[in-house]
């Protein structure tokens, strides 16, 4: 086990530089470049008095979001011919996983003058 | 029609008269009075949905009566719980009272009409009334409110007239063709 970590630490210059951001995480420094954002996020859209709340997102690709209905009706996220909540009751939550990359501009088909954008990169 | 118009008229008489009053601190509705304006607004317009979900001539005005039961509906349901809460009894006033009489006229001249006819009235009342109900929101229901939950609550439904407001009027667009 020795020998090997002398391989490591002979051949790979970075081992030491790993060592510190790992040091740096546990310290809590914020960690998205050693490689956390390689990770699928999640982000959530709030719908909320009959807006979506950002209106517009930019995500990568294997990311997820929730929009959340916090008015008291119903309302959707639709990409005619691509993607469709259909009905979210008040008070849900519809997730969508982004696979594709795009841009989508969506509407709510109950309440035509709802509009929102999710880039998928 | 006519009456529609001349019932719309009484009513933007009676709310001229209301924010008249407004001017003098003690006039305006109290929080019992504006839970009944509340209550009726939406009830009134479930009441139009209904019909217009079951006599409309087109998708459009079918689906768009449908969706106004369900979101006003909704409003209500919100509303009947945060007067349930707060311990308040909506309390019939001049505003709520013409909002009813006007709701009653509107219901009585659509079930007179047929096909086009019938989703012509019921769309051009579905403008008048939103806009209405805007103005009523604006000068007298969010200025007067008392209790911050209440004047919360109608801040927080106020975009769902101004929607269904945009919504009616691509619609009376689309009839107009």
């Amino acid at each position: 086990m020795i020998a090997v970590a002398g391989e490591v630490n002979r051949h790979d210059r970075t081992a030491p530089r790993a060592l510190l951001v790992v040091l740096a995480c546990a310290l809590g420094a914020t960690c998205s470049a050693a490689g956390a954002a390689d990770k699928p996020r999640s982000y959530t859209v709030v719908i909320e008095g009959v807006a979506y709340q950002p209106a517009e997102l930019a995500v990568k690709r294997g990311d997820t979001v929730a929009w959340v209905n916090k008015d008291p009706f119903p309302h959707t996220v639709t990409v005619p011919g691509t993607f469709d909540s259909h009905e979210i009751a008040a008070g849900s939550t519809w997730k969508y996983v982004a696979r594709n990359a795009g841009t989508y501009a969506y509407i709510c088909t109950l309440h035509p003058n709802m509009k929102g954008t999710l880039a998928v990169q | 029609m006519k009456s529609s118009i001349f019932s719309f008229a009484i009513l933007l008489i009676i709310a001229g008269g209301a924010v008249a009053q407004g001017a003098a601190p003690a006039a305006g509705p109290n929080d019992a009075q504006i839970a009944s304006i509340v209550v009726t607004a939406n009830q009134v317009d479930i009441d139009a949905g209904k019909l217009a979900e079951a006599k409309g001539s087109t998708p459009d005005v079918k689906a768009f009566g449908k969706q106004m039961v369900t979101d006003h509906s909704g409003v209500n349901q919100q509303a009947v719980a945060l007067v349930t809460k707060l311990k308040v009894t909506p309390e019939d006033n001049p505003t709520s009272q013409s909002l009813k009489a006007g709701g009653a006229d509107n219901v009585k001249t659509l079930q007179g009409l047929q096909g086009a006819a019938f989703d012509k009235a019921y769309v051009d009342h579905e403008v008048a009334y939103h806009q209405q109900v805007l103005d009523a929101i604006d000068k007298t229901l969010i200025p007067n409110a008392k209790n911050e939950e209440l004047k919360a609550l109608i801040v927080k439904v106020r975009p769902a007239f101004v929607a269904h407001l945009e919504h009616a009027k691509m619609i009376q667009a689309t009839l107009r063709k």
